[in-house]
C-alpha cells in the first residue's frame, strides 16, 4: 500500500467529521482502557508486571545481536530454514520464489503488519501469485484497499453496509447482509473452501522464542492456525526485534500482549510451533521457512536513542489512550502503523524530512508512555525528531528561505531569552501591537502568524504590566500577616 | 524559609496574576520569596520545536539566573519538567553544565507540591462557598507524578464542595505549538474538556499549568462565557479568609 503521510492535516480534518469514525474512537478511547484495566488487574501487582515486562524488552533488545544467532540455530536444528532479508524487496523477492518453486497459485496468509510494512499482497498479485487475507479485518481492507484504521483492528470502522457491498462484488457472500455474524460466517466459508487445497501459507510472527527457536502467534479467529498447520509450505516473517530470550519471557510477554491490546487474559488461540512436522506427526508445515527482516531496524538499532523503538510488541494500548489518534483514526498517519507506535517508527523507516505531521501531531500528553507495557518514551523519541529535523534543515544551508527565517527566529528569541533587559524591552515593543487587536479585553483573531489559535479560542489582552513590572508594587511579608521576614528583590 | 521565584513566560506575560498569587500563598505561608528580575523563559517552546541550540543557549541562562537557589518554585508543571528532565538532557554533552542542571533539578518544585511536601500544609486559609473541580493537566500528573497535593489543597478550603470531572486526566489539547499548527485536532480536544467540565456542575474549573488555562480559558471565553477556568493559586489568593 502507498503511504500518504503528506496528508495528514487533510486526512485529519476529514475523519474528525467522520461520523462513522467518531463513533468507533469513541467507543475505543472509553472502552479499551476499562478492557486492559479489567484484565491487567488479574495481576496481583500491575506496576510490578509492568516492570517485569519492560525489563524483558530491555533485556531482549539489548542482547539482540546474540539472540537472533541463538534464535537460528535453534530454529534450523529444529528443521526450520530461516532466511535474512535486508529489505522489503529482499523480503518480497524470497518469499515469491518459494511460492513459484512449489508452482502455487495462491497463498493465504495470516493478520500480520509487517507483510503490509513491505507491500507482500502487491508484489505477489503483480506476480501471478493470489493472495487471500484471513483475518476478518484484513479481509475487508484488502478488498477496499484501505490502511490499517487500527493496528489490531484494521477494518473496525468500516460500516457493515460497505461490508456487505464489498462482499457481493467479490463474491464471498451470496445476498446482501448488515448482520455480522452473516457476514462473518460469509467470509468464514468462503476462506474454508480456499484451505482444503491450499499449498503454502503466510503468517505473521508476535514472538520468536531464541532458546527453542519457536514462533508464537496470538489470534482470536484461528485462522493463523489453520495456516500454520494445513499447507505443504509455511512462510513465517518477523521483523528482527521479535525475538525473545526464553519460553519463560515469551509466556509472560504473551499475558501482557493480550491483557494490552483486547484486554483478555488469553487470545481464543495462541499456537506455539517449534519446526515443521515431524516425522511422527499428523498436522504441521512439510517446511518451515522464518525470514527475518531488517528492513531499516539495524538502523534505529545502531542509534541509542531510536533502539528503544524496537521494544515495541505492537499491542496498540498506546492508539487506544492517544488523544490524538482517538479523535483522528489510524488514516491521517499515511503509513503501515498509525497512533505513537507509527510516529515513532514511520519517521525512521520514511525519514525525518517526509514524516513532518507524525513528529509534530503531538501534545506530549504522556499517556502512551505511561502504558507502553515495553518501556517505549514516546515523547522523548518524538522531541529528538524535531530536533532531527531541525538539524537536518541547517545542514542542508538552509536554501529555503523559510527555514533561513525559522532559525534566525529562534535565535532571536533565544538571543532575547538569555538576558532578562532585551527579553523586557522585547515584550514593551510587542504589547501594544497584540493590544490594538484586543475588544473588550479579549483578541479574537490575529492577520499573521499564529491563527490556529483563534479558530476556537480567543487569547485574553496582555495584561498592562507583566509580573516582572509589577514584583517591585507587591507587599512584602510585613505588609501581608506581621510577620518579620521580607521579601528580597535581585 | 528562602523560596525563589520560578515566573514562566506565559505568566510572566499573559498572566502575572498567578505569580502574585504565588508570592502571596507562599509569603502567607511564612516563607520569604525572592524574585531574579533577570530570569525571562525556560527555553521549552524552542525545545518542544526541535531548536536545541538555542533552547541550550536558554538554559544556561536559567542555570546561570537561579545559581545555588535551594527552593526554586514555580506555578506550572511543564516548565518545572522542562528545568528538571530535559535541562540535564539537554547539556549531556558539556560536564560542567550537565552537572549544574542534575544540581538545579533536584531543588525545584511546582507550587502545590511545594505547599504541600516542603511546607507540610493543606491548608492555606482560603473559604469559598461554591462547586469546584479540577482537571489533571499531564505535565504535572504524568511529567511531575502530581495529583494528591492540589486536591488536598482544594479540600482544604472551607467550603469548597469538590465534584468529579470525567476523564480528568485526558490532554486538554494544548501542547504548546500543537495547538496552533493542529487546530482542529486542538479544538476537539478542549471541546471535550469544556465539555466534561459543564457535566460536572463545577462553577469553576481548577488547575496547575498555566498553558492548559491559556487554552481551557480561551476556549470557555469563545464557547461558554459564563464558565471560568482558574490556575489554582489564584484561586486560593483570591479566597483567603481576611485576617
Amino acid at each position: 500500500m502507498h503511504s500518504h503521510v503528506n496528508k495528514f492535516i487533510e486526512t485529519a480534518r476529514k475523519e474528525l467529521k467522520n461520523e462513522p469514525s467518531q463513533m468507533f474512537l469513541m467507543m475505543v478511547s472509553l472502552g479499551a482502557p476499562i478492557l486492559r484495566q479489567i484484565g491487567m488487574s488479574s495481576f496481583p501487582d500491575i506496576a510490578a508486571a509492568e516492570s517485569y515486562s519492560r525489563a524483558i524488552r530491555a533485556d531482549a533488545i539489548a542482547r539482540l545481536p546474540e539472540l537472533l544467532e541463538e534464535f537460528e540455530k535453534n530454529a534450523e536444528s529444529k528443521g526450520a530454514k530461516v532466511l535474512w532479508a535486508k529489505n522489503a524487496a529482499e523480503a518480497n523477492n524470497i518469499i515469491l520464489d518459494i511460492a513459484n518453486r512449489g508452482g502455487v497459485s495462491y497463498v493465504m496468509k495470516g493478520k500480520s503488519m509487517i507483510t503490509e510494512e513491505i507491500g507482500l499482497n502487491e508484489h505477489l498479485i503483480k506476480n501471478g501469485v493470489e493472495v487471500f487475507e484471513t483475518d476478518l479485518g484484513e479481509v475487508i481492507t484488502q478488498n477496499l484497499n484501505l490502511h490499517p484504521f487500527h493496528l489490531v483492528g484494521p477494518a473496525i470502522n468500516v460500516p457493515l453496509e460497505k461490508i456487505s457491498e464489498t462482499f457481493l462484488k467479490k463474491g464471498i457472500i451470496k445476498k446482501a447482509s448488515t448482520d455480522p455474524v452473516e457476514l462473518g460466517g460469509g467470509a468464514r466459508k468462503y476462506l474454508r473452501d480456499k484451505f482444503r487445497n491450499l499449498q503454502m501459507g503466510i503468517v505473521g510472527v508476535n514472538m520468536a522464542v531464541a532458546e527453542t527457536g519457536t514462533i508464537i502467534n496470538v489470534e482470536n479467529e484461528g485462522n493463523i492456525r489453520l495456516i500454520k498447520s494445513s499447507p505443504k509450505t509455511l512462510v513465517a516473517i518477523m521483523s528482527l526485534e521479535k525475538v525473545v530470550p526464553t519460553i519463560k519471557d515469551a509466556i509472560f510477554m504473551t499475558r501482557m500482549l493480550t491483557r494490552n491490546c483486547t484486554g483478555q487474559k488469553i487470545t481464543s488461540y495462541v499456537s506455539m510451533d517449534t519446526g515443521p512436522k515431524k516425522p511422527d506427526e499428523q498436522d504441521g508445515p512439510e517446511e518451515l521457512f522464518i525470514i527475518i527482516l531488517d528492513n531499516g531496524r539495524s538502523e534505529i538499532y545502531r542509534d541509542f536513542k531510536t533502539r528503544e523503538i524496537l521494544k515495541c510488541i505492537r499491542c496498540g494500548a498506546c492508539l487506544n489512550t492517544c488523544p490524538v489518534y482517538t479523535k483522528i483514526g489510524g488514516y491521517p498517519y499515511g503509513a503501515t502503523y498509525c497512533g505513537p507506535v507509527g510516529q515513532v517508527l514511520t519517521p525512521m523507516l520514511m525519514g525525518i524530512e517526509n514524516t513532518t505531521d507524525l513528529y509534530r501531531a503531538c501534545t506530549l500528553c504522556g499517556m502512551c508512555k505511561q502504558i507502553c507495557p515495553a518501556g517505549i518514551d514516546h515523547p522523548s523519541l518524538l522531541l529528538s525528531y524535531r530536533s532531527r529535523q531541525i538539524d537536518i534543515k541547517k545542514q542542508k544551508g538552509e536554501k529555503t528561505m523559510q527555514s533561513r527565517g525559522e532559525n534566525a527566529m529562534a535565535s532571536l528569541i533565544s538571543l532575547g531569552m538569555s538576558h532578562g533587559w532585551l527579553w523586557n524591552f522585547g515584550l514593551k515593543i510587542t504589547r501594544p501591537l497584540m493590544n490594538s487587536l484586543a475588544k473588550d479585553g479579549y483578541i479574537g483573531s490575529i492577520p499573521m502568524g499564529a491563527q490556529g489559535w483563534f479558530g476556537c479560542r480567543d487569547l485574553r489582552a496582555i495584561p498592562a504590566k507583566t509580573f516582572h513590572e509589577t514584583w517591585n508594587d507587591l507587599p512584602s511579608l510585613p505588609e501581608l500577616s506581621g510577620n518579620t521576614s521580607k521579601k528580597e528583590d535581585s | 524559609m528562602k523560596v525563589s521565584l520560578f515566573i514562566p513566560c506565559t505568566v510572566d506575560i499573559m498572566m502575572p496574576e498567578i505569580g502574585v498569587a504565588a508570592h502571596t500563598l507562599l509569603s502567607n505561608l511564612g516563607t520569604q520569596t525572592i524574585y531574579h528580575k533577570e530570569q525571562t523563559c525556560c527555553g521549552q517552546p524552542l525545545f518542544n520545536a526541535g531548536y536545541r541550540d538555542q533552547a541550550k543557549r536558554v538554559a544556561k541562562h536559567f542555570i546561570e539566573v537561579f545559581g545555588e537557589d535551594e527552593c526554586i518554585v514555580s506555578p506550572a508543571g511543564s516548565c518545572v519538567c522542562m528545568v528538571k528532565y530535559h535541562y540535564p538532557e539537554l547539556l549531556a554533552d558539556e560536564p560542567a553544565w550537565h552537572s549544574r542542571a542534575c544540581g538545579l533539578a533536584g531543588r525545584v518544585y511546582e507550587l502545590s507540591q511545594y505547599i504541600v511536601d516542603v511546607l507540610k500544609t493543606t491548608d492555606v486559609g482560603a473559604k469559598y462557598a461554591g462547586k469546584v473541580t479540577y482537571h489533571e493537566s499531564c505535565h504535572i500528573l504524568r511529567g511531575l507524578n502530581i495529583s494528591d497535593q492540589p486536591k488536598k489543597l482544594i479540600a482544604g478550603v472551607e467550603g469548597a464542595q469538590f465534584v468529579e470531572l470525567d476523564n480528568s486526566t485526558a490532554c486538554c489539547g494544548f501542547g504548546g505549538e500543537f495547538a496552533i499548527g493542529y487546530p482542529e485536532i486542538s479544538e476537539a480536544l478542549v471541546r471535550d474538556k469544556a465539555l466534561n467540565f459543564i457535566k460536572s456542575g463545577a462553577d469553576v474549573l481548577l488547575l496547575c499549568e498555566p498553558g492548559c488555562l491559556l487554552n481551557i480559558s480561551g476556549y470557555l471565553h469563545r464557547n461558554h462565557p459564563k464558565k471560568t477556568a482558574r490556575h489554582l493559586a489564584s484561586f486560593l489568593a483570591e479566597n483567603l479568609k481576611k485576617v
